[in-house]
């Protein structure tokens, strides 16, 4: 398997101020950028809600997770929701393991994301 | 049925201890691909007659070359007449292999008469070496050169000869070496194997012309003395044969006395027989044996070492008392500066001496001392009689008296030393098998271990052992000898009181060296506080003395210590083990050493470094995990931890290779995972063992980007160290299968 050879695009959609970013089956550091470019791309829209779908992925390692603690800090500083949607077992222990629990809401279908996602919206004046 | 004997002296099924050393070079005839073989021999352990024997066998077997045995001979100074002597003696061995006729290899036969019995598929061949001989003989060098070569003129007409050269008697120095020399780079340079035996202190001498020698020489076997077992069994063969009386105490005690020396058995033995003595008693033992040092063959087979490089009495006298003072003092070692000049030789004359001594094991030369050899009982009391008749003239009458009253007195401490040594429970044989092994630190705390398991039953200490959490990592220990080694003023049982040099950690590193200082005390009872301090002591002293800058002191008492003793261990931070301990250590080292020597369920994969491989490493051992029913939770841990030690390697170790290798070893109950690589050790790694992860502790928590891995990979598996390897890291993973 080469980089190459791997699925090269982010697979993402808009649901409303909402945008869902679809992880590969091995969050590594080359997906991980692309998937952090990805949610820059998507906050600097106007997105307020990210949802990263975990349904495709087998296995994270160590330097996928240090990404996605940038893709939270991105997130704060652009005061938007972030949301890990699909997460398997063991990808969520590892997640708490490593404290990123603490700074981002777990769901565990993208409906339940969405959902969390408007509940967190603030609501028009 | 006897197997018949060719140029041995010895029936194969007497030739006692030697079985594999027989075995290799008997192989080595029958391997085409390999080349040479050198025999190292100790003097008088019999590897003559290791090589005839091998011939023997290599005539019977008949297999691949064609044997060509060869002895060089202490006398034979003239080149001219050695060189004759090789092409004839090779000539009619050959002639018998072909002829399948054994008794010709000895039989006095002329070369006419060898050209006879030549087949006529040889006929050429032989009449055409022997016309070349004859027309050359008179030619000089020509002559040496074309009888030196015949085993070459044979593998050239298509008669690979494998060529059995035995060079034990070729003295130190003078015209035998020169043809010695000669000999060896013409059998050398032959296309066919060959087997050289010489003295072990020789062997770069005989070997200094041979420079083509080193890419040929396949392996070299060390010729030592008999086991006390191998030797006991050739006495009581040998005695047997000649129906001399011996009993296991007669027989020890001669063992002990000649140190197993196939050379001194055989004499003493031949002696035994010759007097008609019966070997019954220790009396008759020693009177046997004295008679052998005042004017048996062990008094001649000195004489003619001494003779050989003192050649005038007033010199020899002179030797004598310089070696017997030096055996004597309480170094037993001087300056090559004092005995130069004591002896008062020239500076050659002196450098010969030294080398003859030297190379027979007489005494052990160094660039700067001279230390004389007192290992051979044999030796000193001949240098002990020899010294009272020559130097201070005493009279032979008491001269023998005086050495037969002392080898009496000195036959129950022989024996004590041996009994001693056979009991000692084996540090000097453990300490080596050291290799940064993680074992239950009980086991080397006595007070400890004897709260926990004192009283129970091997189960139950075994399961308690196999539960402990609290491990300790051995060192590697690189270098052991006896204390005795490194102070003389310490008298220490050389198998009880041992020296170990290692690195602790898996880097040598200078903060990691270490030095144990293990010692077996004698004591019935639990040791006392007493006797603790003592050895403590004792220990301590040797490293003050040797400069150890790290020492670790490591007692072992059979019965353990008492409660003082294990306080001031305590106090001094050493360790302890009782004999229970102590063997239980010694059964986790070896059967941890013999499981890694043979593992059926092991898988090893090669990854290259980067592109996701780790990803697929990931996916390998997940297949494997599944085989063995870890449950999915697990397998998840497992294939983390795997992709972030792959991730380790690959960022860290500035592998030259760009290479991860990977070891899967399923276990009763475990799955082991290694993953090494080649390159760098980051500093901070390997240090890491033992200690805890500490996920928890992290006060930056997720917001610190990176550094995660081995912390991960310590809360995901059960076990994590670090192994030693000479290059790079290996990192050794285990998960214990729960169902």
């Amino acid at each position: 398997m080469t980089e190459t050879s791997r699925e090269i695009a982010v697979q993402a959609r808009s649901v409303g101020d909402a945008a869902i970013i679809y992880a590969s089956d091995y969050l590594n550091k080359l997906s991980g950028e692309r998937i952090e470019r990805e949610c820059r791309r998507q906050l600097e829209s106007g997105c307020r809600t990210l949802i990263i779908n975990f349904r495709d992925t087998e296995l994270v390692n160590s330097i996928g997770v240090s990404i996605l603690v940038g893709v939270i800090d991105a997130a704060e500083q652009n005061t938007a929701r972030l949301i890990f949607s699909d997460v398997n077992n063991h990808t969520a222990n590892l997640f708490e393991m490593l404290g990123l629990t603490r700074h981002v809401s777990l769901a565990t279908n993208e409906e339940e994301a969405l959902s969390l996602a408007s509940e967190a919206r603030p609501r028009a004046s | 049925m006897k197997q018949t004997t060719i140029l041995a002296r010895t029936a194969r099924e007497d030739f006692i201890g030697r079985d594999a050393e027989l075995r290799t070079i008997t192989q080595q005839g029958s391997a085409a691909k390999s080349r040479g073989l050198l025999l190292l021999a100790a003097p008088g352990a019999g590897a003559s007659e290791l090589l005839r024997q091998a011939y023997d066998q290599l005539f019977l077997q008949r297999r691949f070359s064609i044997p060509l045995h060869f002895a060089l001979k202490r006398g034979e100074a003239s080149e001219t007449e050695t060189a004759r002597r090789f092409f004839k003696t090779l000539l009619q061995q050959f002639i018998a292999y072909r002829r399948v006729d054994p008794s010709l290899c000895e039989a006095p036969l002329t070369l006419p008469d060898l050209a006879e019995l030549s087949l006529p598929a040889d006929y050429e061949l032989i009449a055409g070496l022997i016309e070349g001989f004859e027309r050359s003989e008179s030619s000089g060098r020509e002559f040496v050169d074309f009888c030196l070569s015949l085993p070459h003129r044979l593998s050239v007409e298509g008669r690979t000869a494998y060529s059995l050269i035995d060079c034990l008697e070729v003295p130190p120095f003078g015209p035998e070496l020169i043809v010695a020399r000669e000999l060896i780079q013409a059998v050398t340079r032959v296309n066919g194997p060959f087997a050289i035996a010489g003295l072990r202190r020789h062997a770069g001498e005989l070997l200094h012309a041979a420079d083509h020698l080193s890419r040929d020489v396949s392996d070299a076997i060390h010729i030592d003395c008999l086991s006390d077992e191998d030797a006991n069994r050739l006495i009581d063969i040998v005695a047997r044969h000649d129906a001399i009386e011996t009993n296991q105490p007669t027989r020890d005690l001669i063992v002990q006395q000649l140190t197993g020396s196939p050379f001194y058995l055989s004499e003493f033995l031949r002696a035994a027989r010759e007097t008609g003595t019966q070997l019954t008693s220790f009396l008759n033992c020693q009177r046997l044996y004295v008679d052998e040092l005042m004017g048996g063959s062990i008094k001649r087979y000195f004489d003619r070492i001494i003779s050989s490089v003192a050649d005038s009495p007033p010199t020899k006298r002179t030797l004598i008392r310089v070696l017997q003072e030096s055996a004597t003092s309480e170094t037993r070692k001087s300056s090559l500066w004092t005995w130069k000049k004591r002896l008062g030789l020239a500076a050659h004359e002196f450098e010969r001496v030294i080398e003859a001594l030297h190379v027979y094991e007489l005494v052990n030369s160094t660039a700067a001392f001279i230390e004389v050899n007192t290992d051979s009982s044999a030796w000193t009391d001949y240098l002990r009689a020899q010294y009272q008749l020559d130097v201070t003239g005493e009279p032979r009458a008491k001269v023998v008296a005086a050495m037969l009253l002392g080898t009496l007195k000195r036959a129950p401490q022989t024996m004590a030393r041996k009994y001693r040594r056979e009991s000692a429970l084996g540090l000097s044989d453990l300490l080596p098998q050291f290799n940064c092994q993680s074992i239950p630190s009980v086991l080397l705390h006595y007070d400890r271990f004897a709260a926990a398991y004192k009283g129970e039953e091997a189960e139950t200490i075994e399961a308690g052992l196999v539960a402990e959490s609290d491990l300790i990592r051995l060192p590697q220990v690189v270098h052991s000898s006896a204390c005795s080694a490194y102070l003389n003023t310490t008298a220490c049982d050389p198998n009880r009181c041992v020296v170990a040099h290692g690195f602790e950690e898996a880097e040598y590193t200078d903060e990691n060296e270490i030095i144990w200082l293990a010692a077996e005390i004698d004591s019935k009872l639990e040791a006392s506080r007493e006797l603790t301090e003592e050895w403590c002591d004792r220990l301590a002293n040797l490293a003050a003395e040797n400069r150890f800058d790290r020492f670790r002191i490591w007692l072992i008492a059979r019965e353990g210590f008492s409660a003082e003793g294990s306080e001031l261990l305590k106090q001094r931070g050493a360790l302890s083990s009782g004999a229970q301990q102590f063997h239980l250590l010694l059964a986790r080292i070896e059967s941890e050493t013999e499981a890694s020597t043979a593992k059926a369920d092991e898988y090893e994969m090669i990854i290259p470094m980067g592109e996701d491989s780790e990803f697929i490493a990931a996916r390998t051992v997940e297949e494997i995990a599944r085989r063995v029913s870890f449950r999915p939770e697990a397998i998840n841990q497992i294939k983390t931890a795997l992709v972030e030690a792959c991730i380790n390697a690959a960022e860290h170790s500035l592998s030259p290779d760009r290479k991860i290798y990977q070891r899967f070893v399923v276990e009763d109950d475990r799955l082991v995972v290694t993953v090494a690589s080649r390159g760098i050790v980051p500093g901070q790694l390997s240090r890491q063992n033992g200690q805890e992860a500490s996920m928890a502790d992290e006060k930056e928590g997720a917001k610190s980007r990176r550094g995660w891995g081995l912390k991960l990979i310590k809360t995901l598996m059960d076990e994590v160290e670090f192994e030693r390897v000479d290059d790079g890291t290996q990192l050794k993973m285990t998960k214990y299968i729960r169902k």
